[in-house]
């Protein structure tokens, strides 16, 4: 069992003694990351919740180019294994998703349900420099080419250059996908893209697929939506949850000078952003070294050390995963509730009690 | 401990009991007169006694329930609610949930919508319901796994087997089928379906398919009957397809869900789609009177902003342009998928008023209250927190005129509740919201306050105000501890999550295993919903039938 504090090892009891006192001083505190199981997450939802803290997620970039979208105008989606077996067109928008592993079970098999089974599957591409169908570097940027697919597709432009080429090859398609990644297409992009798919669907069958983000920030967000009504980036300074996208920004908050220690938490290992060494912080990571913070404690990994509940992007769906090596590492969720436990003691339980 | 709760006024219709006496609780069970003195006395003098209330049919977990959450933000926000627990204020929230209905005197509630794909996420969400016993129906009826099963006539048997090992893996507590074979076709290009149309690629029928799941589920021996949502909702002329799916049924047990929404009869049925529609409520209770097999719940409107949330994407796809505010929410899942779709019934508004109308008319027009279950089909005729006004429409003639004399003609000329004088008594309110839905999903320990009951009371004060009356009780106990005291949640408990104890077949596992891992890349293990994602106790079994 690994701990530190102040880069001296210790052992996990006075670690986790050092955190809660850490975050007792805090007057606003921040908890992030977040990448970990949902008994983890439940966890940090709860520890915000009873010490006023707000939270913010790893993959709040892409994250949050979707929820903006999505709560603005909606969207029109499909799952992974539904593109796998129904999809005959699929465009590529931008270069990252090239990259998911989703991509390879696309290319090596064709469409197996639904009325476009035993055709050949079409892979069109927007946005980077890739073997496809059909292919537009659309120099222009991304959300750009988006917005030209669409008014090709609404006809409101017409012509025979590739954006009209792709939106009438879309056009024809008996179930297409529009695969790309939110944190590279942005929210103005993502919101485009869902217009292109509403307008297709007016005459055909086309739906849009997110590849997965960073972190485990697909788990987060039903959990944040169950627990508090609301997606996350939330804040519980006032005792009812508030959610706010930009007031609950941790890299914000940050560099405003706004947060006093920041509880990092990524079970499910995760890039550490640069501002977390700017504040006082705790971290409780899987892959735990002296310097991460200034109170770090390891953690086991869910589905490793432990079993555990993540999001299992094959499926898009929640899965338990048991563990595949049982060690005696500590769980996220028992040290957040034993931080929980501690600072219950020194910090009002309910609105009703002066939070100040 | 014993206890008493003395001198209330006890309304339990299952025993025919409605009159002034005493309810005793011994280890969490109501007992009979035990001929001791009891260690503590409640005293209900003034009040009404009833058991707790079951909910058969309300969306409170699940995939839509949480798109719903994201599509708008500000839906639910509200900071007036229960101290205490650090989510329950938060508008819509599981706490609220638990919270909410516990304060109306509610103390079972179950989703009707959990898709074997998505059970362990749901199963999750509900377990986070505080204060409430909760469960979920599963759904089949548009997975390819069964329709080729259909496809390829391989028999009841092999379409019994996966639909116990479904129940199984999902632990749900009964089988739903929603536009059976609707979300396959919208998948395939199609507008709508009904209930002898082929569905796309699979040469099958919504008739076929919903036809196997009633054997299924009789063979199985679930106790809840296969709960239906037809095809055609809210269009006018969807009360033929209401009886068309009755007689289909053929004598087998068949639930209804939000049966106003088919209630609409096309005014002009050579062209249904522009003439609109009347209250076809006299015709579906004739119906249900006639047909002891059935059962329904209403999907009661009520005025105001509310989201719809369905797994029918044939007929959200449809609903699309109706959104206000004008966004929506639809995933071609792996299954059904799902579809959200904001909606304002307008208050005053003639077709709003019609649907708000039809609803009361075929509560009041039934022959039998415990096949008439009350519901708003939460969110999607309205917010559950809204019972308490519809029971006092059903109570109150006088307040009934109040509100329609509010209202347009249409609610006069196109349905007959304004001539409706009957008014719902306590016992029949008992039937609507304890006793029917308590029997319907087949609890025995439930809905009642006889002997070897579940100690879910709830303790109201007596009000001829009755919106007043149920919105907040005196005292809710569960499992014999008081977890609402006037009106306020006092006992933060954690319920249980009731799931249906079926075997399932090795062969249709493995046979299952293997199609999963196709189709999904992964097997049967990670549609799991194992007691290690859970904390301890979480869920309590529930038998099948002999």
């Amino acid at each position: 069992m690994a701990a530190w504090v102040k880069g001296g090892a210790t052992d996990a009891d006075a670690a986790i003694e050092a955190a809660a006192s850490l975050l007792a001083k805090a007057r606003a505190p921040v908890i992030a990351g977040l990448s970990a199981d949902v008994a983890a997450i439940r966890g940090a939802f709860d520890l915000a919740g009873r010490i006023g803290a707000s939270v913010d997620t790893a993959g709040s970039v892409g994250t949050y180019a979707e929820l903006g979208a999505l709560s603005r105008s909606g969207a029109l989606t499909t799952t992974p294994a539904e593109a796998v077996g129904r999809a005959d067109v699929v465009l590529v928008v931008g270069a990252a998703a090239w990259q998911d592993p989703l991509l390879k079970r696309l290319i090596d098999a064709n469409p197996t349900r639904g009325r476009a089974a035993g055709s050949e599957r079409a892979l069109l591409a927007v946005g980077a420099n890739a073997t496809a169908s059909l292919s537009w570097a659309a120099e222009g940027g991304l959300p750009e080419a988006v917005g030209l697919l669409s008014a090709h597709a609404r006809g409101h432009l017409a012509g025979d250059a590739l954006p009209g080429q792709i939106a009438a090859r879309l056009a024809a398609a008996r179930y297409g996908v529009l695969l790309y990644d939110p944190a590279e297409l942005g929210e103005a992009g993502v919101e485009m893209l869902q217009g292109l798919a509403m307008a297709l669907c007016e005459t055909t069958r086309c739906f849009t697929l997110a590849v997965n983000g960073a972190g485990q920030d697909r788990a987060v967000v039903p959990v944040s939506a169950w627990l508090t009504g609301q997606a996350p980036r939330s804040g519980f300074g006032r005792r009812v949850p508030e959610h706010d996208p930009w007031r609950f920004d941790a890299a914000r908050q940050v560099a405003a000078g706004e947060v006093d220690a920041v509880l990092w938490l990524a079970s499910v290992p995760v890039a550490r952003p640069d501002w977390l060494s700017a504040v006082p912080s705790v971290a409780l990571v899987s892959d735990a070294e002296a310097q991460s913070a200034e109170v770090v404690v390891a953690v086991g990994r869910p589905g490793h050390d432990h079993g555990g509940v993540l999001w299992n992007e094959q499926r898009a769906a929640l899965t338990f995963r048991p563990a595949a090596a049982p060690s005696d590492l500590p769980s996220a969720a028992s040290v957040l509730r034993a931080l929980k436990e501690r600072l219950a003691k020194s910090r009002p339980a309910s609105r009703s009690d002066s939070a100040c | 401990m014993l206890s008493v709760i003395r001198g209330g006024r006890v309304v339990d219709p299952t025993a025919s009991r409605d009159s002034v006496g005493d309810v005793w609780i011994e280890d969490g069970r109501v007992v009979d007169p035990p001929g001791r003195e009891p260690d503590a006395v409640i005293d209900a003098a003034g009040c009404v006694v009833m058991a707790g209330g079951v909910e058969v049919h309300s969306h409170i977990a699940g995939g839509n329930v949480i798109t719903s959450r994201l599509l708008l933000p500000d839906l639910y926000v509200s900071e007036a609610a229960p101290d205490g627990h650090p989510f329950a204020h938060a508008g819509g929230a599981a706490a609220w949930i638990g919270a909410t209905y516990a304060r109306m005197g509610y103390t079972t509630a179950v989703e009707p919508a959990m898709p074997p794909t998505h059970a362990l996420g749901t199963q999750l969400e509900l377990a986070d319901i505080p204060l409430l016993d909760r469960g979920a129906l599963t759904v089949m009826g548009n997975d390819d796994q069964l329709l080729q099963l259909l496809r390829e006539r391989q028999g009841g048997d092999a379409v019994r087997d996966l639909v116990a090992l479904s129940v199984a893996q999902s632990r749900g507590l009964g089988v739903k089928c929603i536009n059976a074979g609707g979300a396959s076709a919208f998948k395939d290009g199609a507008l709508r379906l009904s209930l002898d149309d082929e569905i796309p690629c699979y040469g099958l029928s919504t008739r076929q398919i919903m036809g196997s799941l009633l054997d299924a589920v009789e063979e199985i021996g679930v106790p809840h009957p296969l709960h239906v949502h037809c095809n055609n909702l809210g269009l006018p002329g969807a009360d033929d397809s209401f009886m068309a799916t009755l007689d289909a049924a053929e004598g087998r047990r068949i639930h209804f869900a939000h049966a106003q929404f088919y209630a609409y009869g096309a005014v002009d049925p050579a062209n249904p789609g522009t003439g609109g529609f009347r209250s076809a409520a006299e015709r579906i209770a004739q119906a249900i009177a006639d047909n002891p097999n059935a059962t329904l719940d209403i999907g009661q409107v009520v005025f105001g902003q509310t989201v719809t949330v369905s797994l029918d994407i044939l007929r959200q796809f449809a609903g699309r342009k109706g959104a206000k505010p004008k966004k929506w929410v639809l995933n071609a899942g792996d299954a059904e998928g799902g579809g959200v779709v904001p909606f304002l019934y307008r208050p005053r508004g003639p077709t709003s008023s019609l649907q708000w109308a039809i609803g009361l008319e075929i509560m009041l027009l039934s022959t039998d209250p415990e096949r008439t279950i009350l519901t708003t089909d939460h969110p999607n005729g309205g917010p559950f927190t809204q019972y308490p006004r519809i029971i006092h429409l059903l109570m109150d003639k006088s307040e009934r005129d109040r509100e329609i004399a509010t209202l347009p003609g249409v609610v006069g000329e196109r349905s007959s509740l304004p001539g409706l004088e009957r008014e719902y008594t306590l016992s029949e309110i008992a039937q609507l919201t304890r006793s029917g839905p308590a029997k319907l999903l087949g609890l025995a320990d439930r809905g009642h306050l006889r002997a070897g009951a579940r100690a879910d009371v709830a303790v109201y004060r007596d009000d001829s105000d009755r919106t007043a009356m149920f919105t907040a009780a005196k005292l809710v106990l569960k499992d014999g501890v008081p977890i609402v005291e006037d009106g306020e949640v006092v006992e933060w408990r954690t319920g249980r999550t009731l799931s249906l104890t079926v075997e399932a077949d090795k062969a249709m596992a493995k046979r299952a295993d293997t199609y999963l891992t196709e189709r999904f890349g992964e097997g049967l293990d990670s549609f799991a919903v194992p007691d290690a994602a859970f904390g301890e106790g979480v869920f309590e079994e529930v038998a099948c039938r002999a």
